[in-house]
């Protein structure tokens, strides 16, 4: 039964293709047949990023326009959420911590990966290892290695205050000190976030033409302006891509600050995301909250609108 | 000519200097420094990713005495392995532990079901919507966690006829400290759909025409022709689906307050909250938390290389 039903429909790999407009009313019900299936098969995705997705994004952008303590039904107060944010020095403060956050843990972050990534991907005995090394913080959880670098930071009895009293420097309070804490918890995010720019980068670099070095060779240009003049133009798509996921993840910094610093001291650490934890979750300000993610999410949006300008360039 | 023959490897990053002009012996030589001090840098480098994880597992190790000296000894002077059985002791470890493989277990299956469902329907299905239907699952990628949190835990809090609530979601707890508000919201994800369907794209069609041929049905040309021919992307989906779980925290620590409900992650940051004093135990909990991880990494690393440049997830 099925035997008949199918070969008459022209099939192409390009999934943008239309269906295409069936000839007889035997592959006419086998479309419809094959429509329900595709339905069937699809649906419970569409109910479950529906549900806990979609209909959340849209019902924070609702509640962002309310005043919803969980316990009243919440009331509409229009723009009021947003020009509060605006007045509110510890929100401002957050997303300058934010933007400060991610320019040290993507581009500069990404700078030293391209490095890391272009060593190895030479002939190296090593390489392996260098590479699972360079990789091994990604795999594991945030928390836990924050936990491991909280002790570390540990004024007291930490590694780091003991190898610099080692080498005669003064040990800092590190997370306690306003002036460190926001460099030591971007020490934190650029040490772990670092191995996964360097794959991509790996990857990338194997679909490099060989022949554009051996031409750059033939003119005389050396290792350094190979790197620029080459490696770097041909990294640009990949470097577009590690941009856009690294600011997408590095926006949403939560666990390590939850863990290292509780957004302290004095507000120094805060980042929109813990902005946001506090208002839904200590204060219970829900309409707060949602009018400070859509504000995040905004400026992720400007982000990768300008990451895009910056990296793809004439490609568009 | 005595220079080695171009490679590859060599032409992509510039360090093959291969000027005819130069004397061989020269050229030899300056390409041995550069090998030894490019292999000491990268040491270096991956020390410094490898040290905090020794030091973690020598913290575990020590005793209270050791730990307070300064400066602070690397490796322990005396082994102290019961910290382990201590720990366990100090808090229930065990049971964050059993909990959070419960957890990432459950959301690896329901991914693998229907995400691979979803994938294969929107590559290799026609019907009406699909396009839209798509979309709608790129755009859902591009959110943010905490752009939907607050409703999520709304979601988990109000939901009808649970934890004492009515139809309307009043008046009782909903999904809070259930299992269901630590399985379900998490156990799909668009990027896991997405990569379904890209590993389905790249299957030719012919596959299904012959067997609609053989006359197999629908869903068993799903399941048993195309399903297991992506295999290591299924290895690939699975990982990172069970590693995400794993080293999730918000979303645990917003929907559990109950004890016997806390996932690893969750259980280490409340610890260190109440007993922050105790880093060897502290340590070995967290030695537990990532040792899992870091053996599945070191065992199945071709699986997630290959799923992290694919997706590039976190």
């Amino acid at each position: 039964m099925t035997a008949t039903r199918t070969p008459d429909v022209p099939r192409t790999l390009d999934p943008r293709q239309p269906p295409p407009i069936p000839r007889r009313a035997a592959s006419k019900r086998a479309a419809r047949k094959s429509g329900l299936f595709g339905w069937l098969m699809v649906a419970p995705a569409v109910f479950h990023i529906g549900l806990w997705t979609a209909i959340p994004v849209l019902a924070t952008i609702a509640l962002s326009f309310t005043d919803y303590d969980i316990f009243d039904a919440p009331a509409w107060i229009g723009l009021d959420n947003y020009v509060e944010i605006f007045q509110d020095p510890v929100f401002g403060q957050a997303t300058w911590n934010t933007i400060v956050y991610t320019f040290w843990t993507v581009p500069a972050s990404m700078a030293i990966a391209m490095v890391i990534a272009v060593a190895l991907n030479q002939n190296l005995r090593l390489r392996t290892w260098f590479r699972t090394a360079f990789f091994l913080p990604q795999v594991t959880a945030t928390v836990a290695i924050a936990m491991v670098w909280l002790w570390i930071f540990n004024p007291q009895q930490g590694l780091l205050n003991g190898i610099l009293s080692v080498v005669g420097i003064p040990g800092q309070a590190w997370l306690a000190d306003p002036e460190w804490a926001l460099p030591s918890v971007i020490l934190v995010g650029a040490w772990q976030g670092i191995g996964i720019k360097m794959l991509i980068y790996i990857a990338a670099l194997q679909n490099v033409d060989p022949s554009l070095y051996e031409a750059a060779a033939v003119d005389g240009a050396g290792p350094i302006r190979k790197f620029f003049a080459i490696t770097v133009p041909m990294l640009k798509p990949a470097t577009f891509f590690v941009l856009i996921i690294s600011i997408i993840g590095a926006f949403q910094v939560f666990d390590q600050i939850y863990v290292l610093t509780d957004g302290g001291p004095a507000n120094s650490t805060t980042m929109m995301t813990y902005e946001v934890y506090r208002s839904a979750f200590q204060n219970f300000e829900m309409g707060m909250a949602s009018a400070q993610s859509v504000l995040l999410f905004l400026m992720l949006l400007v982000m990768t609108v300008i990451g895009r300008r910056a990296t793809k360039g004439d490609e568009g | 000519m005595t220079a080695e023959p171009l490679t590859t490897r060599s032409l992509v990053t510039g360090a093959h200097e291969d000027f005819p002009t130069k004397p061989a012996g020269r050229r030899r030589n300056r390409r041995w420094i550069g090998r030894v001090v490019l292999n000491l840098a990268l040491t270096l480098g991956a020390l410094t990713m490898v040290v905090p994880f020794i030091w973690m597992i020598a913290t575990s190790l020590k005793s209270p005495a050791e730990l307070a000296e300064f400066p602070p000894t690397f490796l322990p002077k005396v082994w102290e392995w019961s910290n382990y059985p201590e720990a366990l002791q100090a808090a229930p470890f065990a049971t964050y532990f059993r909990n959070s493989f419960i957890i990432s277990a459950s959301h690896t299956i329901i991914t693998l079901i229907f995400a691979a469902m979803a994938g294969y329907s929107l590559a290799r299905i026609r019907f009406r919507g699909r396009e839209l239907v798509f979309l709608g699952f790129v755009a859902m990628l591009m959110i943010p966690t905490y752009t939907k949190i607050v409703p999520q835990f709304l979601l988990v809090k109000f939901m009808p006829l649970f934890g004492g609530n009515d139809i309307l979601g009043q008046g009782g707890s909903g999904w809070l400290n259930t299992w269901w508000a630590l399985i379900i919201p998490g156990g799909l994800s668009a990027t896991a759909i997405f990569l379904f369907r890209q590993f389905y794209l790249s299957l030719p069609t012919e596959l299904a025409e012959a067997a609609r041929i053989d006359g197999l049905s629908e869903f068993r040309i799903f399941s048993r022709i195309y399903t297991p021919l992506i295999k290591p992307a299924i290895a690939t989906v699975a990982l990172l689906t069970f590693q995400e779980s794993w080293n999730n925290f918000l979303w645990p620590l917003l929907v559990t307050t109950r004890d016997d409900l806390r996932v690893i992650q969750v259980g280490l940051a409340v610890f260190q909250q109440l007993d922050g004093t105790q880093w060897q135990y502290l340590m070995a909990g967290t030695t537990m938390a990532t040792i899992p991880m870091v053996l599945l990494f070191l065992f199945c690393q071709k699986y997630f290389i290959q799923g992290f440049t694919n997706a590039g997830i976190k």
